[in-house]
C-alpha cells in the first residue's frame, strides 16, 4: 500500500472504534433501504407463488387472512374449525378433490399437519428419503425441519403440549419418523405431516389405552354399567402408537364432527371451480377464499407500510449523512498540529487533503463492502425470518 | 552549505521583521544559533527549510536557491536534501516508530518505501538504541526516545544539511547530550552541515562556531 493510503490506513486501524461506528453508520444507512426493498419483495414473491399453487381455501367463518396464513403457511393463528364431513360433502358434489388440513399442534416449534396423503400429490411433495405414512402414529418431516429437529428416518418426534399446566390434558404422542420430503422451498419445508388420525390423536379426541377387561387394569375400573366401563385416570394411556397397541386405538363420537382447520377443495376445471364458490358464498358458517386475493390484500397493506417506512429512512440517512461530514470536518479540524508536521516534512496541501479523502473512501469501501453483506445475507435468510416474524 | 545575503521577511500582522546582510555556514560546519525566545530563530529555520519564503534576498542552502523553487520542488528538495529536527518532535501517534522514521516517503513525490530504506530505518533505529521499540507508539516511549525517533526521521536520507530547532529543549540533562552528539556525529561522518538553535548554553561548547540571532538581525523595533 502506498503513501497517503497506507497512512489512512494505518490511522483508521488506530482509531478503530471510531471508524467502526463511522462503518457501521454508513452501512445502515446504505442496507436499510436496499434490505427492506429485498426483503419485502423476496417475501411477497415467496408468498404469492404459494398462494398462486392454491386455487381455493375453505374454512368456519372468522378471520380470512387468518385462515389463509395458517392452511398455507401453517403460522400459529388458530382459525375456527369446520368439521370433517364438509370433506365428504365436498367429495360428492363432483367438483372438487378436498384436501383436509388440521394444522393446531407442534413439535418444538415445528407445527404437525395432519392431512391425507392427497396433499403430497397436491402440493407435488416428493420423499427425499424412507417412504410415505403408511400407518397411524407416524411422521413424514420437511427436510429443514428434519434438520431444524436433527431427526432422520428411524428417529422419533414428540407433540409439544399445548399447556404444560394443562395436567389433564393430552400426553405427548411420540412418532416414528418414517420418511424425509425433498426441499420444495415453501412452508412444507418446515413441517411435521402426519395422517390426519394422528392429528385427532395429539388432540386428545383419540386415543389408545390399557384393555378395561384385562386383569391388570381392574384396578382403575371404577364401575361397569352394560357395554360400559368407567375408569379413573390411573388408566394406562399409550402415547406411542405400536404394533401391539395400534389396535385399542379409537375415537369417540361421530367421525364426520371431527375437527379440520380448513379444506383445500382442488376443482377438476375452471368450471367446476367458479360453481364450487357460487355454492359457497352465501354459506352462513363457511368461507371459501381464493389464497392469491387474500395475500394481494395483506401485500398492498405491507407495501403502504413500506413506502413509509423508506420515507422515514430517507430521512435518518440524510441526518447520518450530515453527521458523518461533521465528525469528518471536526477530525480533520482537531488532527491540524498532524497536518502541519506532514507540510513540514515536505507533504503538499495535495497530499493532506488526499489523506483525508483517502480516510472517507476507505470508510466508505468498508460501509459498501458491510452493506452488501448485509443484502446477501438479507438475500439468504431475510425471508424465513420475516415470515418467522409475520407468520 | 549555507548562504543568506539581503535577506528579509516580515511577518503581515506583526511589526517583527527580518534582516539579515550576510551569513555563510560551509558544508562542514556546525553551528549553534543562539538568542531569546521569539527573536526570530524558527522563523529562519523556516526560510532555510522553504516552509516560508522570504520578501526579499538570497537564500541558498546545499547549493540550491530555495526561494526560487517552485512549491513542488522546494518540497521535494526540503524531503530529500534536508533533515528537520523540532523540538516537540512532530511524530504522528497513529504510527509506529518504524513508520514514523519511514514518514517522509510516504508524503513525498515520487518516494516509495524500499527495502534498502527499510534497513536504513532499521539500522539508524538501531545506532540510535530504540531498535527495539520500532513497533511501539510515540505515546509508549520516553521524551528521549521520542525525539531518538525524530532524528532518525531526520537522517533517513542522508541528508546534507540538517536543521535543528531546539532538539533538546524537551529532554533531561542526560538525554540532551546523547541527541546532540547523535546529530554532531552524523553531521562529521556524512560531511553535513548541521545549524542548530539551542537556549541551553551547555551545549554551546560541543559546536565550532556560535551566532547570535541578536547580532544576525539588523531589524531593530521602531
Amino acid at each position: 500500500m502506498s503513501g497517503v493510503w497506507y497512512l489512512a490506513w494505518r490511522y483508521l486501524l488506530w482509531h478503530r472504534w471510531k471508524a467502526a461506528i463511522l462503518v457501521a453508520a454508513v452501512s445502515l444507512v446504505l442496507y436499510l433501504p436496499l434490505g427492506l426493498q429485498l426483503l419485502v419483495e423476496q417475501t411477497a414473491r415467496d408468498m404469492n407463488a404459494r398462494a398462486d399453487a392454491t386455487p381455493l381455501v375453505l374454512g368456519a367463518r372468522g378471520s380470512p387472512l387468518e385462515l389463509v396464513l395458517n392452511a398455507l403457511y401453517f403460522s400459529d393463528e388458530q382459525p375456527p374449525t369446520l368439521s370433517y364431513a364438509v370433506v365428504a360433502e365436498l367429495r360428492d358434489s363432483g367438483l372438487v378433490d378436498p384436501v383436509p388440513l388440521y394444522v393446531r399442534y407442534y413439535s418444538q416449534q415445528v407445527p404437525i399437519v395432519g392431512t391425507s396423503l392427497d396433499y403430497f400429490g397436491f402440493r407435488q411433495l416428493q420423499l427425499a428419503s424412507g417412504r410415505q405414512l403408511a400407518t397411524l402414529g407416524e411422521a413424514v418431516l420437511g427436510y429443514r425441519a428434519a434438520a431444524d429437529l436433527g431427526v432422520g428416518v428411524g428417529d422419533f418426534v414428540v407433540s409439544s403440549p399445548q399447556s404444560v399446566f394443562d395436567i389433564a390434558g393430552v400426553y405427548p404422542l411420540k412418532m416414528p419418523v418414517v420418511g424425509i420430503l425433498a426441499a420444495s422451498y415453501s412452508p412444507d419445508d418446515e413441517a411435521i405431516f402426519v395422517d390426519l388420525k394422528t392429528a385427532w390423536i395429539i388432540e386428545g379426541i383419540g386415543h389408545g389405552h390399557q384393555e378395561l377387561t384385562r386383569p391388570e387394569a381392574a384396578s382403575a375400573v371404577l364401575k361397569t354399567e352394560d357395554d360400559r366401563i368407567v375408569a379413573n385416570a390411573s388408566l394406562l394411556q399409550y402415547n406411542e402408537i405400536t404394533a401391539a397397541n395400534i389396535d385399542s386405538f379409537h375415537f369417540h363420537g361421530n367421525d364426520a364432527e371431527l375437527p379440520l382447520t380448513a379444506v383445500l377443495p382442488v376443482p377438476r376445471s375452471d368450471k367446476a371451480r367458479v360453481l364450487i364458490q357460487g355454492r359457497y358464498q352465501q354459506h352462513e358458517s363457511l368461507q371459501l377464499l381464493e389464497p392469491r386475493a387474500i395475500i394481494d390484500q395483506l401485500l398492498a397493506t405491507v407495501f403502504a407500510v413500506q413506502r413509509y417506512v423508506l420515507v422515514a429512512m430517507g430521512l435518518v440517512a440524510l441526518a447520518t449523512t450530515a453527521v458523518v461530514l461533521l465528525v469528518f470536518l471536526l477530525s480533520w479540524r482537531a488532527r491540524r498540529p498532524e497536518q502541519d508536521t506532514l507540510h513540514l516534512l515536505g507533504g503538499s496541501q495535495a497530499a493532506v487533503l488526499s489523506l483525508m479523502l483517502a480516510e472517507v473512501i476507505m470508510v466508505m469501501v468498508l460501509s459498501v463492502l458491510l452493506a452488501t453483506l448485509l443484502v446477501v445475507l438479507t438475500h439468504w435468510f431475510g425471508g424465513p425470518l420475516l415470515k418467522a416474524v409475520v407468520l | 552549505m549555507i548562504e543568506l545575503r539581503d535577506l528579509e521577511f516580515r511577518y503581515d500582522q506583526s511589526t517583527f521583521a527580518l534582516q539579515i546582510e550576510h551569513l555563510r555556514l560551509e558544508a562542514t560546519e556546525h553551528v549553534a544559533l543562539i538568542g531569546p525566545s521569539g527573536c526570530g530563530k524558527t522563523t529562519l529555520l523556516n526560510i532555510l527549510a522553504g516552509v516560508v519564503l522570504p520578501h526579499a534576498g538570497v537564500v541558498q542552502v546545499a547549493d540550491q536557491p530555495v526561494a526560487q523553487l517552485a512549491d513542488a520542488r522546494r518540497r521535494d528538495f526540503r524531503i530529500r536534501k534536508l533533515g528537520l529536527v523540532f523540538q516537540n518532535f512532530e511524530l504522528l501517534d497513529y504510527l509506529n516508530v518504524r513508520d514514523n522514521i519511514l514518514l517522509p516517503l510516504r508524503v513525498g513525490r515520487g518516494l516509495a518505501v524500499t527495502a534498502a530504506l527499510r534497513e536504513r530505518a532499521e539500522a539508524l533505529a538501531s545506532r540510535l538504541d530504540i531498535a527495539d521499540k520500532l513497533d511501539r507508539h510515540p505515546q509508549q516511549l520516553s521524551q528521549g526516545e521520542r525525539q531518538r525517533v525524530a532524528v532518525s526521521r531526520a537522517l533517513l536520507l542522508q541528508p546534507a544539511v540538517i536543521l535543528a530547532d531546539e532538539p533538546t529543549g524537551n529532554l533531561d540533562p542526560t538525554n540532551k547530550f546523547v541527541v546532540l552528539d547523535l546529530l554532531l556525529d552524523y553531521a562529521r561522518e556524512a560531511g553535513a552541515t548541521l545549524l542548530t538553535v539551542t537556549h541551553d548554553r551547555e551545549l554551546l561548547d560541543r559546536f565550532e562556531r556560535v551566532v547570535d540571532f541578536a547580532e544576525l538581525n539588523s531589524w531593530r523595533p521602531a
